[in-house]
């Protein structure tokens, strides 16, 4: 009850921010979208035509295709665009927490600060869930009734997605937990995104440089770091129906995140407010 | 057994170059309101903030409630209102002060009735249902009154609680803080407002530099030790000769003499005079000072600290 009302009052912080009623809104814009543009015509059983947009499109191409490749595209703009936007619209919410006055109010409390902290991180993620699986969710039966091919892979690329986003916003209440100072730690937790996958080429790398330390260093920072362009490749190739070959990006990048949240807690623990 | 009870509890930062609060040493009793006085910067608000957890003490070791003071699970019979408090200002009175309940472990059904009984309390109710960031100062401090009231504490700790409250108000906190006392609650009131806490305190706790430099019965201090102040009907007696006799210096004010005697006996040997010559008492009250005046005093005499 306790733990819960912390996880209720950020989520309803959250949703003061408008941001993901934007988010909210676009998502439903998309679902409307496709009610309105995509027309399947059934004959028998057989589909007999397809329309986009009121074009007529060929027969010859594979409706499951453009079904499992609509969702793989909207997999990818919600590993993308969603994930920039939700770190954008969450990034406050750690600092808030950490402001005098406020936190007082928490730690006055009878719950535990690794309650306070995770109550507030657990409402961030649930937040952003739900923004990304109102989407996944609604455009997903949208199509699977329009069509009748259902892609149970596009649910799970949403899992993905929310846990991408568990594992950079990890990295941001570390930094905001050792700062207090939201930019900063926005901009740093976007440099990890956008700098990871540089790491994936890392082999390149190695040729320009002399020392071979360079290459542990980069290594050490390629397994150490979230691996963001691999996640986002797992959760487009569940979109698509094509088989995973490893998943160790995926729970390397949760270790990372455990790490990160078990550092938060434990300075968060020792912090004078 | 204290309320409140510290054992040369210490705040230093930055490797004791600051020091917040150096070996404070106080004991509460239940049922009492206490006072802690103190310049800015005194140690006022680390000593609350220490004894609620939310800052870690250097060194030393507190109880509230008999309990230890990393004991969070304590914090269920204690209410706080934080100086310069935010609650969140998207959300109204009631919200507040139904989220912040829950978080004190209060049910629905019992919050449901506590809400509206406190914001009655604190005269919120007209403003219940209207966001905060709407509100003056002085009714977010009784919204704060009323949140740290929420989960009927046996202790509560005000940091500033009349601060940007009219007259009136603050009249009402006072007298609001006095019933409390007779329910058996112990209050901690950290304040500028020194004629306030003189009203209504029974102890007080003076801080400069982090150093407790006085702490006792109210009382005590501002009575001024082997002064009087009488007022008699003047007859054709001569007041000062009558003193002058007993060895008492006197000094006369407009409406009443002070005298100043060795004890209650020689006090006592100057009424016997007075009655003899049949003179009519009026009244004879122990001289006092304002709290203000002590406080002055002690803050002075410190200074060297």
């Amino acid at each position: 009850m306790k733990f819960l009302s912390i996880v209720q009052l950020t989520f309803r912080e959250s949703l003061a921010k408008k941001t993901f009623i934007a988010f909210m809104g676009i998502s439903t814009f998309i679902c409307l979208l496709f009610i309105f543009a995509l027309n399947v015509d059934i004959v028998d059983g057989m589909q007999s035509g397809l329309s986009i947009f009121g074009k007529e499109v060929s027969n010859q191409i594979d409706l499951t295709k453009i079904i499992y490749g609509i969702e793989g595209g909207l997999s990818v703009l919600l590993y993308t665009a969603g994930i920039f936007l939700s770190l954008f619209a969450t990034s406050n919410l750690i600092p808030t927490l950490l402001k005098p006055g406020f936190v007082d109010l928490f730690i006055s409390k009878p719950v535990s600060r690794f309650q306070i902290l995770s109550g507030r991180f657990l409402g961030s993620i649930l937040i952003v869930a739900l923004n990304i699986f109102y989407l996944v969710i609604f455009s997903g039966l949208i199509l699977s009734i329009k069509t009748g091919i259902w892609n149970f892979g596009f649910l799970w690329a949403a899992v993905i997605i929310v846990l991408s986003f568990l594992v950079l916003f990890s990295l941001m209440t570390f930094l905001s937990v050792i700062s207090k100072n939201g930019p900063l730690s926005l901009m740093v937790t976007y440099l990890i995104l956008f700098f990871s996958p540089l790491l994936l080429a890392r082999d390149k790398i190695y040729a320009l440089l002399s020392s071979k330390y360079f290459g542990y260093f980069f290594d050490g920072l390629y397994y150490a770091l979230p691996k963001t362009a691999e996640m986002g490749a797992i959760t487009q190739f569940l979109a698509r129906g094509v088989p995973i070959d490893s998943w160790m990006p995926l729970w390397s990048s949760l270790l990372f995140a455990v790490v990160m949240l078990g550092l938060s807690g434990y300075i968060f623990q020792r912090k004078s407010f | 057994m204290y309320t409140v009870e510290t054992f040369d509890l210490t705040k230093h930062y930055s490797g004791g170059k600051v020091k917040a609060l150096t070996n404070c040493n106080i004991r509460v009793e239940e049922g009492r309101i206490f006072g802690l006085l103190g310049p800015n910067g005194a140690g006022k608000t680390t000593l609350v903030k220490t004894l609620l957890g939310i800052i870690h003490p250097t060194g030393g070791s507190a109880k509230v409630l008999g309990q230890p003071i990393t004991d969070y699970h304590i914090h269920n019979k204690i209410g706080y209102l934080a100086e310069n408090h935010r609650f969140p200002e998207f959300l109204n009175a009631r919200q507040i002060l139904l989220y912040y309940g829950k978080m004190s472990g209060l049910s629905k059904e019992t919050l449901s009735r506590k809400i509206p009984e406190l914001l009655e309390l604190v005269n919120l109710s007209d403003w219940a249902d209207v966001k905060t960031h709407k509100y003056s100062k002085g009714m977010a401090q009784r919204l704060g009154l009323a949140h740290a009231l929420i989960n009927d504490p046996d202790l509560i700790f005000l940091d500033e609680p009349t601060d940007g409250i009219d007259p009136v108000g603050r009249k009402e906190i006072r007298d609001l803080l006095l019933k409390l006392r007779t329910e058996g609650k112990t209050i901690f009131l950290n304040s500028h407002q020194l004629s306030e806490v003189e009203r209504i305190s029974d102890e007080i706790a003076i801080l400069k530099n982090g150093n407790v430099l006085q702490i006792g019965r109210v009382d005590d201090f501002i009575s001024v030790k082997s002064q009087y102040q009488l007022q008699i009907q003047n007859g054709t007696l001569s007041f000062s000769e009558l003193c002058a006799g007993l060895n008492i210096p006197v000094l006369q004010a407009e409406d009443h003499y002070t005298v100043t005697v060795e004890d209650e006996r020689h006090l006592n040997r100057l009424i016997d005079k007075l009655r003899a010559e049949k003179v009519l008492i009026k009244s004879i009250v122990p001289r006092k000072i304002t709290l203000e005046d002590y406080f002055i005093d002690v803050i002075e005499e410190g200074e060297a600290l």
